[in-house]
């Protein structure tokens, strides 16, 4: 028996090398758990057929000298991240048998490194959710309490690894998909800087906001991954330039900054503001200065999210038309094979929010809704580039309730979207942010706390997070 | 909203809907554009103040070059992404008459 709880890539490979386990013994441990339990939680969409390929390939590098810290650390990978050869979906019935002709950037990038994925997890369809409910292929429901959700988009990611189905997991997030399941499974999750990691071979939804996200149970284990997958990729032209990566002045201020008006809104759950406050006190104690500071734009961060979403998805869903790849229904007419396609193709919520975004890129709504969302990201980019003249990082909690019950919030598209109240900041001013679990509740549920950095800065986050890590 | 309006969105947009839905949808609608509709407010106050800025110095826009080469064969892919393709003859995509 392998203690998966406890495990973390640094010990794992300390255990690879000292011969304790091998990396098959490891994987059959995974895959053990994924027999017993994944038919309930449903994290997994599919295990790959070729893992033992990969585990030959990896026990071969140790072999001969080429293994890194990586090198046969399982993961899993979230549904619309592209492996050659393997079905892609993003959890969409449009495409269910989609196989990818080509591996995504970050793929390629963890191939190399030798490890072994041990299949793809579930999702929201196309990531449009917070609570994975609204994939195509079933529900995942949380390891930690079956009768809750596990947050979402990246529902089965972090599912695989609260499940121990995984040791590390690769997700994306758009807006909170990474921290948000992070938070509700107990988890650690990454939001790098908009463009650090490529989104090749990535199933787009919000192009100016999309970054893939990694997910595992320590800040360490994150960091390894997104030191693994960022670097400059020329297949995404969002990507930063590697002369453009170089961090000036890394000194850390050690200085944090509060928005109290931010965490005093509506609908923000009494219990998580107690740990809030909890854990700021454990870091005033360990040296850090932490700071009231008004920062009046990002209560409108959510708002904004919600119109460049929904308005940047319809237009990359429109590549969905039954005739290039995906899943193509009859009709008479060309126009009835695309509108059968996709009508029968996209779940409800996909349907909701293209229509949404048909809505506000219309010529007549087109200046309220999408310019004035531009122009407001432009004003949070701002004052936020201001604040952090003199701070590090800016905390919150990550979400503003516990991890809520199967079925609840689905009828209540705004409930839901507060999900992500306190993630949009980030993903609007392209800054990184954390995830780190702050406890349990009395119930026995994971408290988390989110630290957001400036441009580039992931390395504050690291730091801040592994100091807070050893005073929870 | 009036479901005429939804249907020439579904209409637009390409997506077959049920009558049913459209009327769900018209009802969710009016929901989430009373939300999202206070980024006007939002921009029109930020305006006033001054604050939506002219030359935005966090905008983190570069410009990416690359040469203007063929990187592959000609034909290179086309199998691969042909055989991913619903519905082909003689490798050609088939497609219904538009009118």
């Amino acid at each position: 028996m392998i203690d998966l709880k406890n495990l973390t890539i640094e010990k794992t490979n300390n255990h690879y090398k000292n011969g304790d386990f091998t990396v098959r013994e490891l994987v059959d441990e995974y895959l053990k758990v994924i027999k017993n339990n994944n038919e309930r939680i449903n994290a997994y969409l599919e295990i790959y057929n070729d893992i033992d390929v990969q585990i030959k390939k990896a026990e071969e590098m140790f072999k001969n000298g080429t293994a890194t810290v990586l090198t046969g650390i399982p993961f899993s990978l979230k549904d619309n991240i592209l492996l050659e050869g393997h079905v892609a979906s993003a959890s969409s019935k449009i495409l269910e048998n989609h196989v990818a002709t080509y591996d995504s950037f970050v793929v390629k990038k963890l191939k190399e490194q030798g490890v072994i994925f041990l299949g793809r997890t579930n999702m929201d369809e196309f990531a449009m959710g917070s609570s994975t409910q609204t994939s195509a292929f079933g529900i995942t429901r949380n390891p930690l309490d079956e009768s809750l959700v596990p947050g979402g988009s990246s529902g089965g990611p972090a599912a695989s690894v609260a499940g121990d189905m995984a040791l590390v997991a690769l997700g994306t997030e758009t807006c909170g998909s990474i921290r948000q399941p992070a938070a509700f499974c107990g988890l650690v999750g990454l939001k790098p800087t908009y463009g650090m990691v490529s989104r090749s071979g990535v199933i787009s939804l919000g192009s100016s906001l999309d970054q893939v996200s990694p997910l595992g149970r320590t800040v360490r284990d994150t960091e390894i991954i997104f030191n693994t997958i960022s670097s400059h990729d020329a297949k995404d032209s969002t990507s930063i330039p590697d002369n453009m990566r170089i961090i000036k002045n890394n000194i850390i201020k050690k200085k944090i900054g509060i928005p109290r008006k931010f965490l005093s809104g509506e609908g923000i759950d009494k219990e998580v503001m107690k740990n809030f406050e909890e854990s700021c006190d454990k870091l005033q104690k360990a040296g850090y200065e932490l700071i009231d500071v008004d920062l009046p734009s990002i209560k409108y961060s959510l708002a904004v999210y919600h119109v460049l979403m929904q308005a940047e998805a319809s237009s990359n869903l429109a590549r969905f038309d039954g005739i290039r790849y995906g899943k193509q229904v009859d009709g008479e007419k060309l126009y009835d094979v695309y509108a059968k396609s996709r009508g029968r193709g996209f779940g409800k919520e996909t349907r909701r929010r293209v229509l949404l975004g048909t809505y506000i890129l219309s010529h007549g709504y087109y200046d309220a809704y999408y310019n004035s969302a531009l122009k407001v990201r432009q004003m949070i980019k701002d004052e936020l580039t201001n604040f952090f003249k003199d701070f590090d990082t800016f905390m919150t909690p990550t979400v503003p309730f516990l991890p809520f019950k199967i079925g609840e919030k689905l009828d209540d598209p705004i409930g839901m979207y507060l999900s992500d109240l306190f993630s949009a900041p980030a993903n609007l001013a392209d800054i990184p942010s954390i995830a780190i679990p702050s406890g349990k509740s009395e119930g026995g549920l994971p408290f988390s706390i989110q630290f957001t950095s400036p441009y580039l800065r992931e390395d504050i986050l690291f730091t801040i997070g592994k100091d807070f890590e050893k005073l929870v | 909203m009036q479901l005429e309006v939804v249907k020439k969105l579904a209409n637009l947009a390409r997506i077959d809907m049920e009558e049913v839905e459209i009327g769900e949808i018209a009802k969710d609608f009016d929901t989430i554009l009373a939300y999202i509709g206070q980024v006007e407010e939002a921009a029109t106050e930020g305006g006033v103040r001054g604050e939506v800025s002219k030359v935005p110095e966090s905008y983190h826009l570069f410009n990416i070059m690359r040469e203007d080469i063929v990187t592959n064969k000609s034909g290179e892919y086309t199998d691969k992404i042909m055989d991913i393709a619903p519905n082909t003859e003689n490798g050609y995509l088939k497609v219904k008459q538009i009118l």
